[in-house]
């Protein structure tokens, strides 16, 4: 009997809210599909660095897993006692009709435990399935081939999934229990007559909110834009603050400010049902404002963690290429704990290996850098850049300026197949390729600079961008190469070996990695192309992940709370749209006006948090050119894309289904 | 000239087997400037009437016509706007939105209908005035009285000059005292404005304003009854009478 009852109460409220039954779904499904990662790398033939990222990124995205699980169980609670709240009325009949109030808890465990069944069922069905998915693009993203596909059922994700969800749903049930207990009788039955509370507030005061709201909310913008996001100090906080304080104060007075502006203008008042739209949101806003700001918020992370993540990989994994010009690179130097200040006379990596180098390389060139007496921040100072932007380059003012012999510089160039250069005595070349502190450059005039008492002028007045090592960017701060005569009394700082294999790749690596970077006995780094190609790839894949699992839970979670909060006022909205239509309004009006009511309510917060996101994508963005070459301003475009596609879904589904609603209980 | 003429109107409820019939051949007239009444005891099948007459259900055979027009063959679309021109509506339970203010409850009935912005406010300021609910206009429904509210759901019924305005019980949910204020107001508005009312109701009381008034019974008419010369005492008298000859359901007044 109970059963029955609570069974058909799941049906009903099944299809009531199917949009956030379906949410609860597909939170099930991410959270097992990317907690499944760790089962499916058997498929792929990873590389050891590789495998080195996936470990690190299952640990990161298990971390991640408790608080997606913290986001959705927010979710499920606020959606829970909404729901609770709603049926008030007919829990307050249960109990005029005699049912005990443990019989009343009892269906609502019952009818938690069949939803939680069904969702947690329904998500790691589809999860299992579309974690298939995601070892293909796993594979596509980390440029192997699958070794054998086969079908992945990951056990411990599994058991996770059902142990997180079965934590959340329990906390639920006891949290329904005790909501009953605490019932009474009177407030249950009386419960549909009690209106939200419209609060009527003066509308000059939601003016004047609204103008300190801005005010707010372009100080923050203001402190971010001076701070950046890379230091996180009290101006940082600041921004924040005040963010989050506009944010909130804007969404508490938007509707009242809207509402005297609109009706100061009696053309669009007074037209067809504006002014029923109008107070339909006002009346919502004014009681969800405190929603509305998390919403906002959360929709901002959304956007940021999207864009910046998908940003941040392709930052990583473009001109890998460009990056590691030769197979592998060693750069070797001096030891400054034993207060060296060069490089011993006899330092020479390519004798240092000796025969070793031979059987995995035909090709291979040693170069040398010295150090010259001239700070980078000498020739910056003098540039256009104001103080305000110098923060992002550190110590690096404090500096000597790298310089190499032309003759290194021109085998370089004959290594990579590009064409000598010749200077004459009086000339310098400027080599620079790393974008960060490019500008820097660009900005000032570098014309000449004087060296030991001589003046050199710069080569065809202009850069080169040459890679003379490979590395896991293009990260040459700026490089003078000077003729040979100029650099002789000095003595090199870093000897950098560019070695190109010969015959198997593979073998070379391993001979590379595996014996001779082991037995160098001086102080040196050396990296390979592969390596830099794996872990580039690697970093891209675990930002992308990171980015989309974070970004899709928070979008979902948001859109399903703006979701519920239309649906369930829609048996209120039954009644008021039934009135209109026995008053003559027209199906279409209606229609319009339902339209109008749930997209300007789904906008709101989406508009506030494009603006905010595009003032902190703006900052971010310089971040992002410091770490890499990209700009975000195409990955934006492609976070926009998948960002309104979910939006857009949720928006019409809420958008349908209140539809449906209303129209199904108006016909008499 | 007839406002309203009710032509051989049924409603039927089931199937063959287990048939309701709710009207079962209803004819009458209502002319321009009537104030008449339908009275009934409970399931006599008086809100059926007035809800085909309304074009909120539809009649099972016959005929409405509502200033010359057949409402019974309108299609959806039609409806509405024959709705919003010809009729209003003053419903049992207020029916005001609770998000707008009275004014803006008056206003919307004007808005839906395309008027100009400029005349919806002298309009609604002139319905209010004439039914004394000029300082409720800023008002929300949840600060106002029964009474008021009733009286601005009658404002918004009126502000559109609808051929015909339905009431459904609209003293059912108001004291007497506020019953008694607004049946004045309909009757000053059924005098001043010849605006013609047709009223749903069961009670004696309410019904006594009247000037015509239609007994019905199982779904057919039982009686009828004019006003004539009589004061309203005397008219009450008389439909007490044929309501305890109906079954009594007021008989219990005294």
């Amino acid at each position: 009997m109970f059963f029955k009852l609570a069974l058909s109460n799941v049906k009903k409220s099944v299809k009531d809210y199917a949009v956030y039954f379906l949410t609860l779904s597909f939170g099930v499904c991410l959270f097992y599909m990317f907690n499944s990662i760790d089962s499916q790398q058997s498929m792929l033939l990873l590389s050891e660095s590789q495998q080195g990222i996936i470990k690190s990124m299952i640990q990161i995205i298990s971390g991640l897993s408790v608080f997606v699980s913290i986001i959705l169980g927010f979710l499920i609670i606020y959606a829970n006692r909404f729901l609770i709240r709603r049926r008030k009325k007919e829990l307050g009949l249960y109990m005029l009709l005699g049912m005990e109030k443990g019989r009343i808890s009892r269906i609502l465990v019952l009818e938690t435990f069949i939803i939680s069944l069904i969702s947690l069922g329904v998500g790691l069905l589809v999860g299992v399935f579309a974690s298939q998915g995601l070892s293909v693009v796993s594979a596509k993203m980390f440029e192997v081939n699958l070794s054998n596909f086969h079908f992945v059922f990951s056990i411990g994700s599994f058991l996770k999934t059902i142990l997180y969800f079965g934590i959340i749903f329990l906390v639920i049930m006891l949290f329904n229990v005790v909501a009953v207990s605490k019932y009474k009788l009177i407030d249950l039955l009386n419960a549909s007559k009690r209106n939200e509370n419209l609060k009527v507030k003066n509308p000059g005061i939601s003016v004047l909110i609204f103008l300190i709201s801005f005010a707010c909310i372009g100080y923050a913008y203001r402190c971010i834009i001076h701070n950046g996001m890379m230091e996180v100090n009290f101006e940082f906080w600041q921004a924040i603050f005040f963010g989050s304080l506009g944010t909130l104060l804007f969404f508490m007075s938007l509707s009242g400010f809207l509402l005297k502006v609109l009706k100061a203008n009696k053309r669009v008042y007074l037209k067809g049902l504006n002014m029923f739209v109008l107070r339909q949101i006002n009346s919502k806003i004014n009681t969800n404002f405190v929603s509305m700001t998390v919403i906002c918020i959360m929709l901002l992370v959304t956007i940021g963690a999207l864009a910046s993540g998908i940003g941040m990989a392709s930052a990583f994994s473009d001109g890998i290429k460009e990056a590691a010009p030769f197979d592998a690179s060693i750069r070797s130097y001096y030891d400054e704990e034993n207060n060296e200040s060069a490089l011993p006379d006899d330092t020479e990596i390519t004798k240092i290996i000796g025969d070793k180098l031979d059987e995995i390389s035909d090709e291979h060139l040693e170069i040398s850098l010295y150090l010259l007496p001239i700070k980078y921040g000498d020739i910056i100072r003098e540039s256009g850049i104001g103080d305000d932007r110098k923060f992002s380059l550190g110590s690096f003012t404090e500096t000597g300026i790298a310089a190499m012999k032309l003759s290194d510089y021109n085998s370089v160039l004959k290594m990579q197949k590009k064409q000598p250069v010749s200077l004459g005595d009086n000339e310098y070349l400027f080599n620079c390729n790393y974008d960060a502190v490019k500008e820097y450059y660009e900005k000032q005039k570098y014309e000449s600079i004087m060296l030991d008492g001589k003046e050199y002028k710069l080569y065809k007045d202009t850069m080169f961008g040459v890679q003379y090592e490979t590395s896991m960017m293009l990260s040459d701060a700026g490089t003078f190469v000077l003729p040979d005569k100029a650099l002789e009394k000095y003595k090199p700082v870093q000897k950098i070996l560019n070695i190109n294999y010969k015959g198997n790749t593979q073998f070379c690596e391993e001979k590379f990695k595996g014996e001779i970077l082991p037995s160098l006995s001086i102080k040196a780094t050396g990296i390979t192309a592969q390596t830099i190609k794996d872990q580039s790839l690697g970093i891209k894949v675990l930002v992308s992940y990171i980015a989309i699992y974070i970004g899709l839970v928070f979008l979902i979670t948001s859109v399903a709370v703006l979701a519920l909060q239309q649906l369930s006022e829609s048996s209120d909205n039954i009644e008021r749209y039934a009135l209109l239509r026995e008053i003559g309004a027209e199906e279409r009006m209606i229609n319009k006006a339902l339209f109008a009511q749930i997209f300007i309510y789904f906008m709101m917060p989406l508009a506030l948090a494009i603006v905010h996101s595009v003032v902190g994508l703006y900052v971010a963005n310089r971040v992002i050119i410091v770490v890499g070459r990209t700009n975000i301003v195409w990955n934006t475009v492609v976070a926009a894309i998948i960002f309104l596609a979910v939006y857009g879904a949720y928006f019409l589904a809420t958008f349908l289904s209140c539809k449906g609603m209303i129209r199904e209980k108006s016909r008499i | 000239m007839s406002i309203l003429k009710v032509e051989n109107v049924e409603k039927y409820y089931g199937n063959k087997g287990n048939l309701t019939k709710a009207v079962d051949g209803i004819s009458f007239e209502v002319e321009k400037g009537e104030y008449v009444g339908i009275m009934g005891a409970s399931g006599s099948g008086k809100t059926t009437l007035l809800n085909c007459i309304s074009t909120i259900d539809f009649p099972t055979a016959g005929h409405i016509y509502i200033n010359g027009k057949d409402i019974t063959t309108l299609g959806s679309k039609k409806l509405a706007k024959f709705r919003r021109e010809e009729l209003g509506f003053v419903f049992q339970e207020f029916n005001l939105l609770d998000t707008l203010t009275a004014f803006e409850n008056i206003a919307l009935a004007l808005s839906i209908l395309g008027t100009n912005p400029n005349e919806i406010e002298v309009r609604v300021r002139e319905v209010a005035s004439r039914l004394e609910i000029l300082e409720v206009l800023k008002k929300y429904p949840y600060q106002m009285s029964g009474g008021q509210k009733q009286r601005v759901a009658c404002a918004r019924a009126i502000a559109t000059n609808p051929s015909l305005v339905l009431a459904d019980e609209p003293t059912g949910a108001l004291d007497s005292k506020s019953a008694k204020m607004l049946l004045e107001s309909f009757e000053r508005l059924n005098c001043e404005l010849n605006a013609t009312i047709l009223m749903v109701t069961h009670d004696a009381f309410t019904a006594s304003y009247c000037k015509r008034i239609i007994f019905i019974k199982d779904g057919k008419i039982f009686n009828e009854l004019v006003r004539g010369n009589d004061s309203r005492k005397q008219f009450f008298h008389r439909i007490i009478d044929v309501v305890t000859l109906l079954g009594g359901e007021n008989s219990n007044v005294f």
